[in-house]
């Protein structure tokens, strides 16, 4: 279950295990004639991946074209998407988006068997061994993203407090975080920004402790909820208060520097660029570091640094027309394999098979940063998923959801409210 | 001023009779009086039969089942009921949802019939207020639930700036309070709903003749007097609709509390339609997210039908 | 009472106003906010504190949601909607009230419980089971299906009902000595009694389904038949989101709304009382 993604794992071996994933199948790729297939993503004006890959897949496979069906961003994908699959209005494939939804999926019989599919991928494709489930894989990750410290150098300089080096654990990260909040000294620019969704504290807290999410044992969340909150008290952060209320973007937060750091999904990184040069966000130099560790057995550059990120998974509509079959199945193993992953680097979106040609991609963008722990914080990391695959997944997610709300706006000590989830999931869960 | 009044003791509930015909009442008149009246009825009850109560028949259906809205229903008789019952979440929003209602209701109701008497008046500039009264309703509830959790903002809002030049010690968090929240929640939404149901009264007090009024100052009644023994007697139909929708509206709330709170802090403002969706749309159990809809339309019928038998009690 | 107003009830009445104008500023304080909203940059939107000058003021939005996004098609797809379901829950709602309230038959009140009945069901606990029918018919994706969905309600006959029941059933007996027809009575005696029942019941339809989010959400995914609600979402990405225009185009669909609302004043207050009908 150890999914790392190393900057060690040379592109050659890579091509040349796609390479014979593609050349070791029997069955023709594609039927005779020109086939169109279906594919379900989302917001096309912001999320150009969907038509990166439909037009790369299209380019090396003349005979097929991969048309698009727009849904909604955001949860309202999912309700969409739920609606047409029970009604059999679904396209042919579609992005498994919420891994928490995967298990239901599956038990449904929404998803096909795409076992062959997945065995052909390289090993190394982050996120792909969890979703197998009794022995058979429904969808494949084709996008992964892991969650970074992004940092604003010049506020670090002003502040007069080191920049980060990689060897930083929690702790270092809050003691930076106040002496930036100090040093740098002006109302309403602080330390560090931390955003109002569960993810930022309970998925540091499950990749980092090891736990399971369904053990039924929530203690592991208590050091990183009163390290959060201690933050916000002392003002290194702005209280979970505040950023609900006034709904804080981190975007601006961290783009018109009102904080020095940023735990962030390594999305950003294209948004912070593309922001920079419209304007949109100050231009300043800033840099990217590998999140902070829970001690110091995971820290610095020789070691790999743990951090969490749900892949984004694809699979095919087991309502699909019989005759499109192999050729979904193949635009599947195009977009999950290295030529998808070039194709979505060259638009700064994250692979989830990130190589060295995918690290030279992303870095050779405009507006990266160059620095060695950058590409380090970018290349080498241990993602452990935010929502384990598993059938409970959906509904523990949902007390969890609830008592961050809780804990965060200070109505419910951290134990009373941990003690409280562990027993709903014994009534609502069993 | 006896006609008018005995004029006003008309049909007004859903069983009561309609005045009987003046002729005595014939087998072929009857019937003929059933045709005119579902040709009446019969457009619109085309369409509502199959497109709402067919889903609606469906549903009590699958509240019976455990259906994760992919493939088939399997039947689990009242298993779901029973869970309910232990279901400490469901107790939450139970009780979450009557909190909102018993407050909601008579509040709205006041504030609305306040407004729609402020504003029937030959005020100037009342098609202004009026439009302006209306104004929360239309306005997207994005925009509503983003401006007034600012207002709302414990640390920075305006609301708490303005309460700590009265009060010292600690403010309340409002949103992120769960003793604040639902108070917060009721607040908006009263003022979101006011302007909608001032309109439905409005509506209700052009039916109060003014010939009434005219004859009861005469008589010598003052505001109070004339309010409560001319307006309210000939506004009963609309009140009775009025509290009717109200109720149902209050106890669905929904959308308000979505974008507000989202259910939180904690569990301190989930109502029953959020845990309806998350139970269907977040877990896949739209088996058991219907019978908690079957519940919470079991809950309004029987709030609807007490509203009714007291409405009827007041008219005879 | 008829004599001059005395100077404390003149004092009372400027009182009175100084109190209105304070609530309808308050009232309109979030409408407020989101006028000067659409005048700032993306990022300032939203920060702690509320910034209530925008610095610079961007008119640019206002240009840009009609370039840069489809807010025409938006508009023309929105309008199409609420004008359809509006006429039809108006006509067949009024139609079929009647017959609630003015005819009498076996199984009349049964029947309307069940009308008030659906009203009481959250609709998204059934709109699965109603989207699987509608897309049986291959309507889904289409604008009837939203058509469909909202025209016939239970709320318009529920409301319409009500109100017939407080005209006089003196007005349709003589009439109908007249030898007018039951159509006759409530197209021509009925009908013209009920313009505020009817105004309201307009103007609150048309603007449920103007601001319908969940409804075209679940129906409609081609660009090309986006409502304005759908279309202002768009702009929330998956990981940004375009606040600024998303409140430039909240106060342009808001407008017209109250417009109408604004113009369509004196039906909401014109009735039975003033249309002089004498008992």
């Amino acid at each position: 279950m150890n999914r790392k993604i190393m900057s060690g794992v040379g592109l050659a071996a890579v091509a040349s295990l796609a390479l014979t994933g593609c050349g070791g199948q029997d069955e023709p790729a594609a039927v005779d004639g020109p086939v169109t297939l279906t594919l379900a993503g989302w917001d096309f004006a912001s999320t150009p991946e969907f038509q990166t890959l439909a037009d790369a897949y299209h380019e090396a496979n003349p005979d097929v074209t991969v048309e698009l069906k727009e849904y909604p961003a955001g949860d309202d994908y999912d309700t969409a998407l739920t609606a047409d699959l029970a009604a059999g209005a679904a396209p042919d494939v579609f992005i498994v988006k919420n891994l928490k939804n995967y298990v239901t999926f599956t038990e449904g019989g929404t998803l096909l068997d795409i076992s062959d599919v997945a065995a052909e991928l390289d090993p190394a494709t982050g996120g792909l061994a969890p979703m197998e489930v009794d022995g058979a894989t429904y969808a494949v990750p084709y996008r992964q993203d892991s969650w970074l410290l992004y940092y604003n150098k010049e506020l670090f300089e002003k502040a007069g407090v080191d920049l980060p080096d990689g060897s930083w654990t929690w702790d270092d990260y809050a003691e930076a975080a106040a002496e930036l909040t100090e040093g740098i000294g002006e109302k309403q620019v602080t330390g560090t920004y931390l955003h109002s969704w569960q993810s930022t504290v309970q998925g540091f807290a499950l990749a980092q402790s090891g736990a399971p999410l369904d053990g039924g044992d929530f203690s592991f969340l208590a050091p990183y909820y009163e390290r959060a909150l201690a933050m916000q008290d002392e003002g290194s952060q702005p209280s979970y208060a505040t950023v609900t209320t006034n709904e804080l973007a981190y975007q601006a937060q961290f783009g018109t520097q009102k904080a020095a750091m940023l735990p962030m999904g390594s999305w950003y990184i294209g948004t912070l660029v593309a922001e920079q040069e419209s304007g949109a966000a100050d231009t300043f130099e800033w840099g990217i570091a590998p999140i902070p560790q829970a001690d110091e057995s995971t820290t610095g550059t020789d070691a790999t640094p743990v951090t969490f990120g749900d892949p984004t998974t694809m699979g095919i509509n087991s309502g699909i027309d019989e005759s499109k079959i192999e050729t979904a199945k193949d635009f599947l193993a195009f977009a999950a394999g290295p030529e998808g992953a070039a194709a979505l680097a060259g638009i700064g979106i994250t692979p989830a098979l990130i190589d060295d040609a995918v690290a030279d991609t992303v870095f050779g963008l405009d507006g990266v940063p160059q620095d060695d722990l950058s590409r380090f914080a970018y290349t080498t990391h241990e993602t452990l998923p935010e929502n384990p695959v598993g059938p409970t997944t959906a509904a523990i997610q949902t007390i969890l959801g609830e008592a961050h709300s809780a804990i965060m706006s200070e109505s419910t000590p951290v134990d009373e409210a941990l003690a409280e989830a562990e027993e709903r999931v014994v009534n609502e869960v069993g | 001023m006896a006609t008018p009044v005995a004029q006003e003791q008309r049909t007004l509930g859903l069983t009561e009779p309609g005045r009987p015909p003046l002729r005595a009442p014939r087998t072929s008149l009857k019937l003929r009086n059933a045709l005119i009246g579902w040709t009446f009825i019969l457009p619109n009850f085309l369409g509502f039969a199959v497109l709402t109560l067919t889903p609606v028949i469906t549903l009590f259906y699958i509240s019976l089942t455990s259906w994760n809205i992919f493939g088939a229903a399997q039947w689990v008789g009242l298993d779901n009921f029973a869970r309910l019952i232990g279901d400490k979440s469901f107790h939450t929003a139970l009780g979450n949802t009557f909190y909102y209602a018993v407050v909601h209701i008579p509040v709205t109701i006041v504030v609305s019939l306040g407004l729609a008497l402020l504003l029937n008046q030959k005020l100037r500039g009342a098609a202004f207020f009026r439009t302006v009264a209306f104004f929360p309703y239309i306005t997207s509830i994005v925009a509503v639930a983003v401006v007034w959790n600012m207002l709302f903002s414990p640390e920075y809002g305006p609301i708490n700036q303005f309460l700590s030049l009265l009060v010292e010690g600690d403010l309340p968090g409002w949103t992120v309070s769960k003793d604040w929240a639902m108070p917060a929640v009721i607040i908006v939404g009263t003022w979101k709903d006011m302007g909608y149901y001032m309109l439905l009264f409005l509506a209700g007090l052009q039916t109060v003749p003014g010939e009434l009024h005219e004859a009861a100052r005469i008589d010598g009644a003052n505001t109070w007097q004339r309010f409560w023994n001319v307006t309210l007697p000939c506004l009963r139909p609309t009140m009775f609709f009025v509290t009717v929708m109200v109720t149902i509206q209050s106890f669905k709330v929904f959308d308000l509390i979505l974008v507000m709170t989202d259910g939180g802090p904690g569990q301190a403002t989930l109502v029953l339609s959020q845990y309806i969706y998350q139970k269907g749309f977040e877990q896949f159990e739209f088996g058991y997210a219907s019978a908690v809809a079957v519940v919470l339309f079991l809950i309004c019928i029987l709030v609807t039908v007490v509203q009714f038998l007291y409405n009827k009690r007041k008219e005879a | 009472m008829t004599a001059r107003p005395s100077a404390l009830q003149r004092s009372g009445r400027v009182l009175l106003y100084v109190v209105m104008m304070a609530a309808a500023a308050g009232i309109m304080l979030p409408f407020a906010w989101m006028v000067i909203s659409s005048l700032k940059q993306n990022n300032q939107v939203f920060t702690a504190p509320v910034e209530w000058i925008p610095d610079p003021v961007v008119w640019r939005n206002y240009l840009d949601i009609w370039v840069r996004a489809d807010m025409v098609t938006w508009v023309r797809n929105t309008l199409v909607l609420s004008v359809a379901v509006t006429a039809l829950q108006v006509l067949t709602g009024s139609f079929a009230a009647y017959g609630f309230a003015k005819m009498r038959f076996p199984g009349r009140d049964a029947l309307f419980l069940l009308y008030i009945g659906t009203i009481a069901v959250p609709w998204q606990s059934y709109m699965i089971p109603q989207f699987q029918m509608i897309s049986s018919w291959g309507l889904n994706n289409t604008l009837w299906a939203i058509m469909l969905l909202q025209a016939f309600g239970a709320f318009g006959v529920f409301l319409m009902k009500q109100y017939y029941e407080s005209i006089p059933d003196s007005l349709s007996e003589a009439a109908r000595i007249d030898g007018l027809s039951e159509y006759g009575i409530w197209w021509r005696i009925i009908m013209p009694l009920s313009v505020p029942a009817l105004a309201s019941l307009t103007i609150i339809t048309f603007v449920s389904t103007w601001n319908d989010y969940l409804g075209p959400l679940i129906y409609l995914r081609d660009r090309s038949l986006w409502t304005i609600q759908l279309g202002l979402q768009s702009f929330i990405g998956e990981y940004n989101a375009e606040h600024a225009l998303i409140m430039t185009g909240s106060v342009l669909s808001v407008l017209p709304i109250a417009l109408i609302f604004l113009l369509g004043q004196r039906y909401f207050v014109e009735g039975i009382a003033t249309t002089g009908v004498k008992g």
